[in-house]
């Protein structure tokens, strides 16, 4: 029989011990540590000890030196999959860029090394130097060499942020801009609507306040509309002939279309069932905040590397999906998540004049919708709801309301809309939830609401609301828009149901190619994640279009 | 002399010794005999100014022009605009100078360490393959990127050589140090047990409820 | 805690603090009725001034100056990390070097005051190979405090962690007495009857420890110079405050994220303590 292999993960004392038992037991083992060394020596917390008992842990180079135990230091677990009763693992084992065999401890590095950081190994307390030991009782030098600053990993697509920010403050405005569109093709819109979670992470906000990053990108490329220079997109010499096809113009569907046809692929079409570009770029965002001509402006810049888009064509009615994937060597699925939940409340589907975020946004950005009067309720607290509020508010409805049944603290929506949407005069209610849609002759006339207070938290971690008995009321409307959330569409697959879906209706990917489990078939974007933010769409594409061309070159 | 051959610790012993100015006039870029010295030059001066900023002295005292030798009436209106800046500035460590004297004569004296330091030689050093090639792992540096290098040099080395400077002439407590220097002793407490953890300093004897921390001579290679 | 990786050390550059630029908008008034983009856009100054805040943040420079000094030749920058594809017929968890621990009560001051520690960084301190080879220092002054109040984060007299906790306090009380001359110190924390009845006439034993039953509340200073003011509700419900030099919290362990999300992903429980 084979010897048993064992992975034991965490180099503190308990792993330590875990894997000495079972080196002892005549296991292998391969114990991998995140940080680069084996942990310290500690203070017992099982009993009391004299002092001269603290830090004695003979276990730790036992360990070391067992025959049966593999030490990966500086490791990380990237991957871990169970197939076939065994647990396949991908680890990275990071270079400690240190030959510690020949390493004789002088310490000489330690001491013209210029950068100081906080020491780990010693919580926080002191400095170490870039070059430096983590533990001193290993004294095994390493240098701590970062793949990217905090922001840049915050990124979903890993921007050079330092980069780019770097050439804004040497003036050189379209070299940023350059290097922002290596990994990003709509800079100007994600610029304009990015939720921005590099700038939760940036370290800068220890001192002050984060750096503007999102701005900073957007104000490059107005820069270069500015200076009226029109780009062109590079595309690589070597072509290829497969032939590809995107479902969904979104953020998802365009960066894969765009990085696809990077890398040389000729034979790329775009189906999207509406007559604009952009997805919910186009038909949620509101040109407020994303001026439409700004968009067509980066889609255009997109499609002149040789992408058609086919508008008003929506796959599983004009085309079906079946031979979508007949007629194509991959196909990208991007559709989005286009359908807005239901209340799920008596009343909601008797009235005209209750439309879901979704339809009502959508046609507003259409022009099928320009106007409204009375008094308009949106339900929710998301971006959505808060978009919906503000696009009312500008359509000429006389009040807006919107009904929120936590408080402002648990909105998911971000905090500067909501104060935005304040400001403009939306009357936000909050700990409200509906129970009935009233009318009156085939129109809506108002909502009947209960008031809620905070529970306990829920799995999410937010207060869970509880209705306060009896204290149910009436606020008059003309029009309602629920807008609590969106699902995929997946009606377009008719009958090729083989797909392996999650519990939310989206579709499982491989976290590393975007690849459904039919063959040549990949998947992005909410249609994967569910209900996201623009930057993670994109990333998804990317993703995708990575994944199609390994897939494409190793037929 | 290639104006690439300045010494930054020499400028900073000169304006201890009491100069007021000092402009240094190189030749074109390109036109170098040595091919990079002028750019060398006008990095070293950059980073010089910027610490000088820090430690306050006003930065205009030092500049970086350039003219060629044929170019006489070049020549002259520099060195005027030159002279008329220094003449408005005044005396060093007067108005014209964030920090006065006699206190400016010892912050030279830590600048001069500063730039007499190898951390901030090699690091001047590395502007142009930085900026241009990239450093050890092919990473090019924006000018921006390059500057924040070195003014974390600066303002950490200042310090730095600031608390040396101090235990130079006896052992000292963190308090006593926090005592004669205008840094937090929170930070003096962070850079003595680094200083210690490199092999600089070690502690000598606790007195009260204070240790007091001296300097280990270093063997000069 | 893992302090390295959340970014680089914090250095007192001059030009903080800086406002951030705030985005121009047009006013209320100029958008009712019509779908006007609200943001103008930084003019090319700001932007500039605004990028100059960027903190370039980068660990290692890739100077080289190492490698220069270096006399045996151990350094070298072309090591490559290598990626390895293992298979395993068992995984077994555990919490690494992460100490990953739940935030402790905003009242007790940590990350506030210098001189108020974590469990896990006074066990640093007082290890031999730690910062100040064993001495406890208060990391304010660096002076050997005269009194370090060691208190308990969060948890009832019935938690199933507070044993170990209160364990970890006395030894490193015990500890901090033995190597640091002159330190008196006080341990406050609810009591099980049980520990109680299994430890408490042990502990009374110790010289230079003080073992207090009670509830700590906040942990604060009035003026900088002023030594810290701990607070607590005894075991008569009765609001007490001392004075410490030091304070240590004794913290509740965490599981790190990516421990969590390794869990997930095989379908086990994380590891706990
Ligand atoms: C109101 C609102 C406001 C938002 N605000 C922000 C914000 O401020 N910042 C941010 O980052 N994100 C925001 N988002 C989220 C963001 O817009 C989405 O996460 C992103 O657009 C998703 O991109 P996608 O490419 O996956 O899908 P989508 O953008 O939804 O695009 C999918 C496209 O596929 C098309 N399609 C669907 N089915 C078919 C079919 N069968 N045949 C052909 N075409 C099909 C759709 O018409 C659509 O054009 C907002 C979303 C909404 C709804
Ligand atoms: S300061 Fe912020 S934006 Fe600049 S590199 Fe650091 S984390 Fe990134």
């Amino acid at each position: 029989m084979e010897t048993k292999e064992v992975l034991v993960v965490g180099g503190g004392p308990e792993g330590v011990r875990a894997a000495l038992e079972k080196a002892q037991a005549g296991v292998r083992v391969t114990l991998v540590e995140r940080f680069p060394a084996l942990g310290a020596a500690r203070i017992p917390r099982d009993r009391i000890v004299a002092p001269d008992a603290c830090f004695v842990n003979p276990e730790l180079e036992e360990a070391r030196v067992h025959p049966n135990i593999r030490i990966l230091a500086y490791s990380e677990i990237q991957k871990v999959r169970r197939e076939n009763g065994k647990i396949q693992t991908r680890i990275l084992k990071r270079s400690l860029r240190v030959d510690n065999d020949k390493c004789t401890d002088c310490k000489a590095c330690i001491q013209v090394c210029p950068v100081n950081m906080l020491d780990d190994f010693d919580e926080g307390l002191g400095f170490r130097t870039a070059v430096d030991y983590f533990n001193p009782q290993t004294a095994e030098f390493n240098i701590f060499k970062e793949d990217m600053p905090v922001c840049q990993q915050a990124c979903p697509v890993h921007l050079d942020i330092r980069g780019y920010v770097g050439r804004i403050a040497d003036g050189r405005h379209l070299e940023s801009l350059a290097l922002i569109r290596e990994r990003l093709p709509i800079p100007g819109s994600i610029g304009r609507i990015c939720p921005h979670p590099c700038e939760s992470a940036c370290n800068r906000q220890y001192l002050d306040a984060p750096i503007s990053i999102c701005f900073l990108k957007r104000f490059v490329a107005d820069v270069e509309i500015a200076r009226e220079i029109t780009p062109a997109y590079k595309t690589a010499s070597q072509k290829f002939p497969e032939k590809i096809a995107i479902i969904g113009a979104g953020p998802a569907g365009l960066t894969c279309a765009h990085d696809l046809a990077r890398l040389g692929y000729e034979n790329i079409t775009i189906y999207e069932s509406l007559p604009v570009p952009g997805g919910y770029l186009w038909v949620g965002i509101p040109e407020y905040r994303l001026p439409k001509k700004l968009l067509q402006r980066e889609v255009d810049l997109i499609c002149e590397m040789g992408i058609e888009i086919r508008y008003n064509t929506r796959i599983g009615e004009d085309i079906s999906f079946e031979e979508l994937q007949k007629s194509n060597d991959a196909v990208f699925i991007g559709a989005g998540c286009h359908r807005g939940l239901k209340l799920r409340i008596p009343g909601e589907d008797d009235f005209e004049g209750v439309v879901d975020c979704v339809t009502f946004l959508r046609e507003q950005a259409l022009g099928t919708r320009k106007s409204g009067t009375g008094k308009l309720i949106v339900i929710g607290g998301g971006n959505a709801a808060i978009d919906s509020a503000r696009v009312g508010w500008r359509m000429g409805f006389d009040e807006v309301y919107l009904v929120y049944r936590r408080t402002r603290r648990e909105m998911p929506a971000n905090s500067w809309e909501v104060d935005a949407a304040e400001h403009e005069g939306v009357v936000l209610q909050y700990l409200a939830a509906p129970v009935e849609i009233l009318g009156k002759n085939g129109a809506v006339s108002g909502v009947k609401c209960i008031q809620m207070k905070l529970g306990k938290p829920d799995a999410s971690g937010r207060r869970r609301p509880i209705p306060v008995k009896g204290s149910e009321y009436v606020i008059d409307a003309q029009t309602v828009v629920p807008a609590i959330s969106q699902t995929a569409n997946l009606e377009f697959l008719g009958k090729s149901t083989e797909f392996r879906l999650t519990r939310w209706n989206t579709f499982e990917v491989d976290p590393d190619t975007g690849a459904t489990n039919i063959e040549g078939v990949f998947a992005g974007g909410d249609v994967v994640s569910g209900p996201d933010i623009a930057i993670r769409a994109v990333a998804g594409g990317k993703r995708g279009a990575a994944g199609i061309h390994t897939y494409l070159r190793s037929r | 002399m290639c104006t690439g051959r300045l010494d930054p610790a020499i400028v900073a012993k000169a304006f201890k010794k009491g100069l007021d100015g000092l402009l240094v006039v190189g030749c074109y870029f390109g036109d170098c005999h040595y091919i990079s010295g002028n750019y060398q030059a006008q990095a070293k001066i950059e980073m010089t100014r910027r610490l000088f900023e820090h430690i306050g002295v006003n930065p205009q005292r030092l500049a970086f022009k350039q003219c060629s030798s044929g170019e006489a009436a070049v020549f002259v209106e520099i060195v005027n605009t030159f002279d008329a800046t220094i003449r408005e500035l005044g005396p060093l460590g007067g108005d014209g100078d964030a920090v006065r004297n006699p206190a400016l004569s010892e912050k030279l004296a830590t600048a001069e360490a500063v730039l007499a330091g190898e951390k901030m030689r090699w690091v001047i050093g590395k502007k142009t393959p930085f900026t241009t090639s990239g450093n050890m792992y092919g990473e090019i540096f924006t000018e921006h990127e390059f500057n924040r290098a070195i003014d974390m040099i600066i303002v950490e080395e200042t310090e730095v050589q600031e608390i040396l400077g101090q235990l130079r002439q006896k052992a000292l407590s963190v308090a006593e140090l926090a005592g004669s220097l205008a840094i937090p002793p929170a930070r003096i407490f962070r850079y003595v047990t680094a200083l210690k953890r490199k092999g600089f300093v070690a502690l000598e004897g606790i007195s009260g409820r204070s240790p007091k921390y001296k300097l280990i001579s270093q063997e000069v290679s | 805690m893992v302090y390295e990786k959340q970014g680089r050390y914090i250095i007192p550059f001059d030009d903080v603090p800086a406002d951030r630029a705030p985005m121009p908008e047009i006013s209320v008034d100029e958008r009712r009725n019509n779908f006007v983009e609200i943001e103008t856009g930084f003019p090319e100054e700001t932007a500039i001034r605004e990028a100059k805040r960027c903190l370039s943040c980068r660990r290692c420079l890739g100077c080289a100056l190492c490698w220069a000094e270096c006399k045996p030749e151990a350094i070298d920058f072309s090591l490559p990390d290598e990626t390895l594809e293992l298979a395993f017929d068992e995984v077994v968890l555990t919490c690494g070097q992460d100490n990953a621990f739940c935030d402790p009560d905003p009242e007790l001051g940590f990350g506030r005051y210098a001189d108020v520690l974590t469990d896990l960084q006074f066990e640093r301190m007082l290890s031999p190979t730690g910062p100040t080879d064993g001495l406890a220092l208060s990391p304010l002054d660096g002076r050997i405090p005269a009194h370090v109040a060691i208190v308990q984060d969060g948890r009832s007299a019935e938690d199933p962690g507070l044993p170990a906790s209160l364990i970890l306090g006395v030894n490193m009380a015990q500890l901090c007495s033995a190597q640091t001359r002159d330190v008196k110190v006080t341990l406050i924390s609810p009591l099980s009857d049980e520990f109680k009845a299994r430890y408490e006439s042990q502990i009374r034993q110790i010289t230079g420890l003080t073992l207090i039953e009670g509830t700590p509340l906040s942990v604060g200073r009035e003026n900088d110079s002023d030594p810290l003011n701990v607070a607590y509700t005894s075991r008569s419900d009765e609001k007490v405050t001392i004075a410490a030099d030091l304070v240590v919290i004794l913290t509740r362990p965490d599981t790190a994220a990516y421990l969590r999300d390794l869990a997930r992903q095989l379908d086990t429980a994380p590891p706990a303590f």
